[in-house]
């Protein structure tokens, strides 16, 4: 992006399985203050402010209303994107670019522990007419993709429970994750199976949390004493809605996002430029399809990565812990994910720091039964 | 209690419980009425057809998604005969309650289309594979609804 705009500021709350001392807004009051102060900045001075939420998850319809008090935004310039994060994202450096803000916060959230009926949340997403009737469990659509996605790449099962192995074990290192635990391929494939051949253990479990960026133009990212990653690229798509027209095997979004974001960004060789990614893993199978699509490693290259050291090899992949180790947050899951990057560039990523993390890619995905994702690029000063 | 002094025993947080009764009429329109009438009366799918792209669209759609052309005029019928596509064996019902019994879930490409349907598939799971032929069982003409769920379930086509 020819003027620049970079991460200023970063506040999140550690995922946890339940959060039963906070409501969700105060949840996001804690990540906004943390984003303040990380910013060197205050709600006044904030231009404008996007919250990212679907009703849906929150349990209340028109959930924009309820967004800008906790966030200090109030009588101010407020919308809600009901998308992904990356999204989000992308809408706060359109404001930027486009000289209406300076300055924007964007949060994400997600108290998934207040919803006791995700099965039917999930059955309203599909098509009334042609698919909700079938009656399909939620995970049935990821394992249809998954069966597909193996057939296509003669990968094994055991390919997937390596990701589940190695984010699992990274997040041990991570102390905002919920779900470290050292696991063998055989435990994981010994796991229940969901629909086949998807198993519990393949699936990242929920998390509530809180997510707050501050995003900034360069002129006020360049002002001393501050640490600004730069966004260099931002892409996102949708395939389709329809089951009957996407791709199943393939993560198309991702390879469209990307392109987009990589222009944007003045990469050619994604393989030798990138340093590390952040890659959603709302299912295993997921990082290995996205990873691909990035065109930073082929399925059999991920799948050995799995198998060697964590932070060495050409390519550290959720060095975090990813969704699998950390939890999975819905659509505040891709900002997470920019938290850990931004970290990771300004070598405050603690134990599980990736040297030498200069350009990093994140890439997101909506989760089932959606064809959306992003992928952004961020870089040091 | 709040951000300063945080509560650490469940005994001392409260919930509210409630929930959010809906009810919808969702309007079929021109392309689903159109697949529910011939499903019914014929029993085979109706699909639209884009004559510049070459592509088939089930479920059908009045438009091209594409290159935008508007399909209303547009359709051809299919019956109800495909290739599974991608499966999976699935030990629990939508609610995510245990299933008596497992069942095959498969998304099947429709011979003569783009496009396909989900469905179950009478087949053990040790029997099918992608790629396997299927034919579609429907209700009996006096039972059909006009809806997918007319289409009760597919099976091998045995050849």
């Amino acid at each position: 992006m020819d003027e620049g705009v970079a991460i200023l500021g970063v506040g999140v709350t550690p995922l946890r399985p339940i959060s039963p001392e906070l409501s969700q807004r105060e949840l996001i009051f804690e990540a906004a203050t943390k984003a303040y102060i990380d910013a060197g900045t205050e709600p006044a001075e904030i231009h404008s402010f996007i919250s990212i939420s679907e009703d849906f998850h929150e349990g209340t319809s028109i959930t924009d209303e309820y967004t800008p008090d906790q966030l200090g935004a109030i009588l101010r310039p407020v919308h809600t994107i009901a998308g992904d994060g990356l999204q989000g994202l992308a809408a706060a450096c359109m404001l930027i670019q486009s000289g209406i803000a300076d300055l924007v916060a964007v949060e994400g959230h997600c108290k998934t522990s207040n919803i006791l009926n995700h099965e039917e949340v999930f059955a309203m997403a599909l098509d009334p007419i042609y698919e909700r009737p079938v009656g399909v469990p939620s995970h049935a659509i990821a394992a249809l993709e998954m069966r597909r996605y193996l057939h296509e790449t003669g990968l094994p099962e055991e390919a997937v429970a390596g990701v589940v192995v190695k984010n699992r074990r990274n997040a041990l290192r991570n102390p905002l994750a919920s779900y470290g635990a050292s696991l063998t391929v055989e435990e994981v494939q010994a796991s229940p199976l969901l629909a086949s051949p998807l198993r519990v253990l393949h699936t990242s479990p929920y998390a509530d949390g809180a997510v707050v960026l501050i995003v900034a133009s360069a002129a006020r990212a360049r002002r001393k004493g501050r640490k600004p990653v730069w966004i260099k690229g931002i892409g996102w798509a949708t395939e389709t809605p329809w089951l009957a027209e996407r791709s199943w095997g393939r993560a198309t979004y991702t390879v469209v996002s990307a392109q987009m974001a990589y222009r944007m960004a003045g990469i050619s060789r994604p393989r030798k430029e990138i340093h590390f990614a952040e890659v959603d893993d709302t299912y295993a199978y997921k990082e290995l399809q996205h990873l691909q699509a990035l065109e930073l490693l082929t399925p059999q290259e991920a799948t050995e990565l799995t198998r060697g050291g964590d932070f060495e090899g050409p390519l550290p992949v959720n060095a975090s812990g990813g969704s699998l180790g950390m939890g999975y947050c819905f659509d505040a899951t891709a900002l997470y994910r920019v938290a850990e990057a931004t970290w990771q560039i300004r070598g405050e990523a603690g134990s599980h720091q990736v040297p030498g993390a200069r350009t990093g890619v994140v890439c997101s995905w909506r989760g089932v039964p959606t064809t959306t994702g992003g992928v952004v690029v961020l870089q040091a000063d | 209690m709040g951000i300063r002094e945080k509560p650490t025993r469940m005994d001392q947080v409260q919930s509210w419980r409630a929930d959010f009764p809906v009810e919808y009429l969702y309007t079929t329109g021109v392309a689903g009425e159109r697949f529910a009438k011939t499903l019914r009366e014929r029993g085979m799918l109706a699909a639209t057809r884009c004559q510049r792209c070459g592509v088939t669209y089930l479920p059908p759609r009045i438009y091209c998604q594409r290159c935008f052309a508007d399909l209303s005029e547009s359709w051809v019928e299919v019956p109800l005969q495909g290739v599974i596509h991608t499966y999976t064996v699935v030990p629990v019902r939508a609610t995510g309650e245990p299933s008596q019994s497992l069942e095959v879930i498969a998304y099947i490409r429709i011979d003569g289309t783009e496009g396909g349907i989900l469905g179950r598939v009478a087949v053990s799971p040790e029997a099918v594979y992608i790629g396997m032929a299927v034919e579609g069982v429907l209700a009996p003409p006096a039972e059909r609804r006009g809806a997918v769920t007319d289409i009760r379930y597919f099976k091998p086509i045995l050849s």
